[in-house]
């Protein structure tokens, strides 16, 4: 009997395996969008102009948190939300978190642009496809370009705290580089892009944004970066190769102050919208330019107008508005990445030392514009620098500039606290998740 | 997997030789219950023999005895087990008594077997109907469990009609994994996912700031169960117990049985309640005085003040008192062949808020059919038809939820519409809360079909072994279309106010799980009584997921349709995955004296880096009834006594697609991109096990009028998944993988008295008592954060040697992050009373939770609107009032403290009086017609004790989904019901 069952036990657990065995399963596809392998590994045509879309895309990820952050520090106005009260505390306040949105949000974005790019940058090292010689430098060279612009953007804001630059094998992050070794790299990294935008013939193989209008050719796109450039050298203070590279730029002291290279934004589908938009005289979201913008104002400067009177002014934690930023009237109007006003502005303070009357021919392009007499100060450097900073307070208003300015001129001591608690940070701490 | 299912029971055949039994005299007789009525479907089985019969219709029975002297074991679901002894053919009528103990209902401890409770090696949970659904009438499933279970942490989520709850079985099981139990009904895997609705996240932006979850609460799909069609919820709290389900089990099974039909005379029941729920707690206005009003507003708010026009808004948003109406018709019976289950249900209950509610109709249909001794079938269908409007709820970033609209919303604001219905613009925030109440929509409707079937047939039988081959097959499939509008004239809507002239999002979603097992069940059993249960089987278990979602704005006037407006926004999520399985247990019972099981299934899944590679969760238990052995004293106050030991393994898979880096699709100027997603995959990422040990006894005192079960459990959750946050400068945020382990240690202690039985009054009681800790007790990644806003608001952190549910924040300017505080609640403690008296029956619930502290930023939004009730009192400083308080001193200066919260209460969860018109007098008015009429009043959270700062401690911003539980960002209010019950038995 016992043996029976034993053997009909046996039986049945054999019959179990063999079915078992014989019931393979598939390994799953990846459902829900294109692996990221598909463009490192051996970078297409049709892939590269996908990819290239995708960084213009995602320069605009988080560019409101960046902007509106950085004009807080920089005191040029306030951004209230009655949804997240840290904008009237913790970024005011200069008590700031390693750990939450207004740290990690513009660094997070940042880098996963660089990624993008150096996905890209992978790809075109594999590449089968038929590119030229010419195409691949301009490919390298747009490529660079960028990532060298995003690199600068978080090194706007972590300063002195560092940034890394070699990220590229995401196992193993490259160390941080000080403010000095980073802004070294950058300009090294422009530097290079425009050595092959120079041989990158008539066209790229990809097309641009219409932000990009006018810039969108290997030769129109190294005035841009060469622009890019007289910034980066700006900021190190090498003056006269900022006028040189000045004049490779778009610089243009009798054209359009507006023109330049922009964001674009729309509504369509997975496209964005201007997140710098918000309609006049609202109440729980608000821009609204700190009281200086309107107390220091020359009478009679059209660069008033990016403020406008609200009918009610908003009080949130005892930080006044009484008037709203309205430098974008829509939620698809362009937000720039560099303009001719800031180039005419970067020509004057080159000049401010060693010609002071080309710095003054510069600021008076930008004075006149703005309905202002000619500059009739003082040609003293320090005078000089005063007046720059001054224009490119109201010239670049709402556009990252003036907290950077005044860091890099040791002058954060002399921005507006509204509050006893209030104070201007000199950076934004490193996120806690990169271990430092 | 079809190929096992045919293929098996015939191969068989060629290993079964025909057994010859050698009839030696009948007994017959009837069975009846101690009402004199016949019991059919008893079963009749000569003890020490798998020789059994079933009583008929009429409980008539007649078994063939091969030798004399035999015992006759009586047993029938929910009755004592009586056993006689018989020396001859001969005719023996039985009455079997209603078992008071419940150690005779069976409890499932293997795929395709169970044993009786008192047979049982682990602590499985199970709730009766009566214990379910007939005290108080509830709105879901997962919510009528509530306080009912030890072991277990229910929470609502929102009060939002239609539910929202999420259940935690022994402390939390994963961190970004599942940790919600396996729901299984008549023996379908059946689907309790949520699907966020596309376009609300579009309008709040909640998930764009500091949180990038979504934070709107969907319902979770088991809400679309009627609880009145179960007959028992069985619950395997962990690993130990759900071992059996293998990489799904990790966070325990929720086993659900619904009603059969009886052999007998059809039964009619029908039951009508109806009633209306309340918020449980307003939290009160602010007293303005002209003191504290802003100078701005000082004009408005006299204005206001002097017309006698100042407005209680939270009143006039959460002062509605719901309709609900619950409307239930079964039909049962059958005969010796066929039995059946009817049952219709409609239920419909407004919510709080207006506009708000869900409507909810249950079809459903079992049918159990025995084509003859050895072969039966059963088939449940159950088709469901949902609605629920859901309103605008929890944290926003353009200030256009109902919620954060309150909290920026003062008395003396005007924002009732004129006579032409045109609402005023809000002078105080981006939206109108009463607008958006009347105009806007966020509607989820469901469709769903489960249905599943079962076959048994016993193969071969003989006096001492048979075997049975078990085929399980059932589906669960659902269709769910939200539809979210915003019309173009709300106030956020409009064009001048910055917005997109409407918002219009339609999100379809497909889900279809199916699942076919296949067992085959031997029983052997020795003369001297010892008997093996061996089961092997196959399964097999598809899980498919499509969901569409399409945001359209800037709309064609007041068409919503997502073809009339100028924008679209599309996306779709699709999800497919197989998993296979085997299984094999050997259970042992000597003489119910001794029971062991070892046991192991075998799982693959296409969710795994390699689809053939086998995960093996194993089991094993031990159980001992001390007190049928010779040397127990029968006589001693203790009469019933088992250790039980039980351990086993369980997996949790990773959560779909991890394996994969998949580039996410964007759009610049008109072309088409691809860019890095946030988080990057792992091919490598196996799922994470779950060790459980569970060490335990049961104790029957004074005849077991006193019943106590005491259960140790250490659960480590090895390998557990995390999203582990990795350096942005990777340009990812997060990477999937086995980071660590932790552990869940708990004690569960359960009294139940039988205080008082006799014949006009009885009083039986139960206390709960369960506590739980967890310590992540190793960590591959550095210490990280998730799940709240940031140190300075609190969040929950995963740091070795801690708690995986502290809290954690910063308590100063440059202060390191500390504990603040943690989720799991010191213990909690459960009193279920039923009292009857004559023909009233009294039941009551009292569920009190101690400690586990909440992120309450509810109070913080209030603040900053200046509207908090408490604002001007002084609980935090002297000299400093709250609302300043909290400001100054906790968010401006970087202190998290005032935000985490004691989240205690002590609640009557439920409580009901019944009243069943005697039988005689029912015949003196209706003759046979009706068996019964009942007639009761009851609610659910009539009594809410707790201090805590905010409309109510159950609640959750971020759903069910992962650790986040507990943090609060203006919720949908919880409410209490109050409802009258009608019910009739013709």
């Amino acid at each position: 009997m016992m043996k029976k069952i034993i053997k009909l036990k046996g039986a049945i657990a054999l019959l179990a395996v063999m079915t078992f065995i014989s019931c393979d399963l598939e390994d799953a596809d990846s459902l829900n969008g294109l692996s990221a392998d598909a463009i490192s590994s051996n970078l297409s045509r049709a892939e590269l102009s996908q990819a290239v879309a995708g960084i213009l895309s995602d320069m605009r990820v988080g560019l409101a948190t960046q902007i509106d952050v950085q004009s807080i520090f920089g005191r040029e106005y306030y951004f209230f939300t009655g949804s997240d009260p840290r904008f009237e505390a913790d970024v005011v306040t200069a008590n700031l978190d390693n750990n939450t949105f207004y740290t990690t949000t513009p660094w997070n974005a940042r880098y996963a642009n660089v990624r993008n790019i150096n996905t890209v940058l992978e790809g075109l090292a594999n590449t089968t496809a038929d590119f030229s010689t010419a195409e691949i430098a301009g490919i390298r060279g747009f490529l660079n370009t960028m990532i060298a612009h995003e690199f600068l953007m978080l090194h706007n804001n972590q300063f002195s705290n560092g940034i890394r630059l070699d990220v590229a094998d995401f196992d193993n992050l490259g160390p941080f580089l000080n403010e000095t070794e980073a802004l070294t790299a950058i300009f090294n990294l422009l530097d290079q892009a425009a050595t092959d935008l120079a041989g990158a013939g008539d066209a790229f193989p990809f097309t641009l944004s219409s932000g990009f209008s006018g810039f969108d050719t290997p030769s129109g796109f190294l005035q841009f970066n060469r622009g890019l450039t007289a910034r980066v050298e700006a900021y190190r203070e090498n003056y006269p190769n900022v006028l040189a590279l000045l004049g490779d730029s778009f610089m243009d002291m009798t054209g359009d102050l507006t023109t330049g290279v922009f964001h674009t934004f729309s509504l369509t589908g997975a496209d964005l919208a201007n997140p710098l938009f918000i309609a006049l005289n609202q109440a729980a979201i608000v821009r609204v330019a700190h009281s200086s913008y309107i107390d220091d104002a020359l009478p009679g400067d059209t660069r008033l107008g990016k403020v406008v009177l609200r009918d009610m002014p908003v009080d949130f934690s005892d930080l006044i508005g009484t008037h709203d930023v309205f430098i974008y009237q829509s939620n698809v109007d362009n937000v720039p990445i560099m303009r001719n006003e800031e180039l005419i502005l970067l020509a004057a303070e080159a000049n401010m030392m060693s010609n002071p009357a080309a710095a003054v021919s510069a600021i008076n392009v930008i004075r006149n514009a703005a309905g202002l007499a000619d500059y009739a100060g003082g040609m003293t450097a320090a005078e000089l620098e005063d007046e720059i900073l001054f224009q490119r307070r109201y010239s670049l208003f709402g556009e990252s500039h003036r907290w950077i300015d005044t860091r890099r001129f040791g002058r954060l001591a002399e921005l507006p606290n509204d509050r006893a608690t209030d104070n201007v940070p000199m950076a934004v701490p490193v996120p806690f998740n990169e271990n430092q | 997997m079809k190929r096992t299912l045919r293929s098996v029971p015939f191969t068989l055949l060629f290993f079964v030789l025909p057994m010859m039994a050698f009839a030696q005299g009948t007994v017959s007789g009837v069975v009846t219950d101690a009402n004199n009525l016949p019991l059919p479907g008893a079963t009749v089985v000569v003890k020490g023999t798998s020789n059994g019969v079933s009583t008929d219709f009429d409980g008539n029975y007649s078994i063939t005895v091969a030798s004399f002297p035999a015992t006759l074991q009586f047993s029938s679901l929910g009755y004592a087990t009586k056993e006689i002894e018989v020396s001859s053919a001969s005719t023996v009528d039985v009455s079997l008594e209603e078992s008071a103990t419940g150690l005779e209902e069976v409890v499932i401890t293997g795929l395709a077997t169970s044993v009786k409770r008192s047979n049982a090696a682990n602590a499985v949970a199970t709730v009766s109907a009566a214990e379910l659904a007939e005290v108080t009438p509830p709105q879901t499933l997962d919510g009528a469990l509530s306080g009912k279970v030890v072991g277990t942490l229910i929470n609502s989520n929102s009060g939002s009609p239609g539910g929202g709850f999420s259940v935690r079985l022994r402390g939390l099981t994963s961190i970004f994994g599942n940790n919600q139990p396996l729901y299984i009904v008549d023996g379908v895997y059946i689907s309790n996912i949520s699907v966020a609705s596309s376009g609300l996240n579009a309008v709040s932006a909640a998930a764009g700031g500091g949180n990038a979850s979504s934070q709107d609460n969907a319902t979770n799909r088991i809400a679309d169960l009627n609880p009145n069609d179960i007959a028992s919820v069985e619950i395997l709290k962990g690993a130990s117990g759900a071992a059996i389900y293998g990489s799904r089990g990790a966070a325990g099974v929720i086993i659900i049985t619904t009603k059969k039909g009886k052999q007998g005379k059809t039964k009619v029941n029908f039951s009508q309640t109806i009633g209306f729920n309340q918020i449980i707690r307003a939290q009160g206005v602010r007293n303005f005085t002209e003191d504290n009003v802003g100078a701005a507003d000082l004009a408005a708010f006299i204005a206001a003040r002097d017309s006698g026009n100042l407005v209680d808004y939270e009143d006039e948003i959460f002062g509605n008192e719901g309709f609900i109406s619950n409307t239930s018709l079964s039909l049962s019976g059958g005969n010796d062949k066929t039995s059946f289950y009817a049952g219709f249900s409609r239920e419909g209950e407004d919510g709080i808020v207006q506009n708000t509610g869900i409507d909810r109709s249950n079809i459903r249909l079992n049918i159990d059919h025995r084509f003859n001794d050895n072969i039966k079938i059963g088939l449940s269908s159950n088709y469901i038809n949902s609605s629920a409007d859901r309103g605008f709820f929890n944290n926003d970033n353009s200030g256009t939820t109902i919620g954060v609209a309150l909290t920026a919303t003062r008395p003396w604001d005007n924002l009732f519409p004129d006579a032409n219905g045109n609402f005023p613009d809000h002078p105080n925030n981006a939206s109108n809360p009463l607008q958006t109440i009347a105009l806007m929509t966020n509607n989820e409707r469901v469709n769903r079909f489960i249905i599943g079937g079962n076959l048994d047939a016993t193969l071969f039988r003989t006096d001492n072994q048979s075997l049975k081959f078990v085929g399980r097959a059932g589906t669960d499939f659902f269709s769910q279309v939200a539809t979210v509008i915003f019309p173009q004239e709300l106030q956020f809507q409009r064009i001048d106010q910055g917005g997109v002239n409407g918002v219009s999002a339609v999100t379809t979603t497909n889900n279809r799980n199916a699942n076919y097992a296949g067992f085959l069940v031997h029983n052997y059993r020795t003369e001297n009584n010892l008997s093996f249960t061996t089961q092997v089987g196959l399964t097999n278990e598809q899980f498919s997921q499509n969901t569409v979602g399409v945001i359209t704005t800037d709309l064609i006037g007041s068409q919503t349709n997502i073809d009339q407006g100028a924008n679209n926004t599309t996306n779709q999520f699709r999800l497919e995955q197989e998993d296979f399985g085997f299984f094999a247990q050997e259970e042992f019972n000597y003489q119910d004296k001794i029971l062991a099981t070892i046991g192991i299934r075998g799982d693959k899944s296409t969710n795994n880096g390699d689809a053939n590679e086998f995960f093996y969760y194993p089991k094993g238990s031990l159980a001992v009834n001390l007190h049928n052995f010779d040397f127990w004293n029968g006589d001693s106050f203790l009469n019933r006594l088992k250790p039980r030991f039980a351990y086993g393994e369980a997996g949790t898979f990773a959560v779909f697609g991890s394996l994969f880096t998949l580039l996410n699709s964007t759009l610049i100027d008109g072309s088409v991109g691809v860019v890095a997603p946030g988080t990057r995959g792992n091919p490598a990422i196996q799922p994470e096990r779950n060790r459980e040990l569970e060490l335990g006894f049961d104790a029957g005192f004074f005849n077991d009028r006193l019943g106590l079960t005491f259960t140790y459990y250490n659960k480590e959750a090895d390998d557990f998944l995390i999203n582990a946050q990795v350096p942005g400068s990777s340009g990812f945020v997060a990477t999937q993988r086995n980071g660590g382990s932790f552990r869940n240690r708990g004690l569960e202690i359960s009294l139940n008295a039988n205080i008082y039985d006799k014949e006009d009054f009885s009083w039986g009681a139960t206390f709960n008592w369960f506590r739980n800790r967890s310590e992540v007790t190793r960590l591959d990644v550095p210490t990280f954060n998730l799940g709240g806003f940031g140190n300075s608001l609190g969040q929950f952190q995963i740091e070795e040697g801690q708690s995986v549910t502290q809290i954690v924040g910063t308590t100063g300017p440059g202060t390191p992050v500390t504990q603040l505080g943690d989720t799991e609640p010191d213990f909690q403690l459960t009193w279920q009373n039923d009292l009857r008296y004559k023909d009233f029956t009294l039941s009551f619930l009292w569920h009190w939770k101690q400690g586990g502290d909440n992120i309450n930023l509810t109070q913080l939004l209030s603040d900053f609107g200046g509207t908090s009730a408490d604002f001007d009192d002084f609980d935090f400083d002297p000299n400093i009032n709250n609302g300043t308080f909290r400001i100054n001193n906790g968010l401006f200066a970087g202190n998290a403290a005032p935000f985490v919260e004691d989240a205690s209460y002590l609640r009557l969860r439920e409580v009901g009086l019944k009243y069943s018109i005697p039988s005689e007098t029912l015949e003196n008015w209706f003759g046979d017609a009706v068996d019964n009429i009942g007639i009761g009043v009851s609610g659910r959270n009539l009594i809410n004790i707790f201090d805590y700062n905010s409309y109510d401690p159950e609640v959750s911003n971020f759903g069910g989904n992962g650790l986040s539980q507990g943090v609060e960002v203006t919720p949908f209010p919880s409410s209490k019901r109050f409802l009258f019950t009608v019910s009739a038995q013709f």
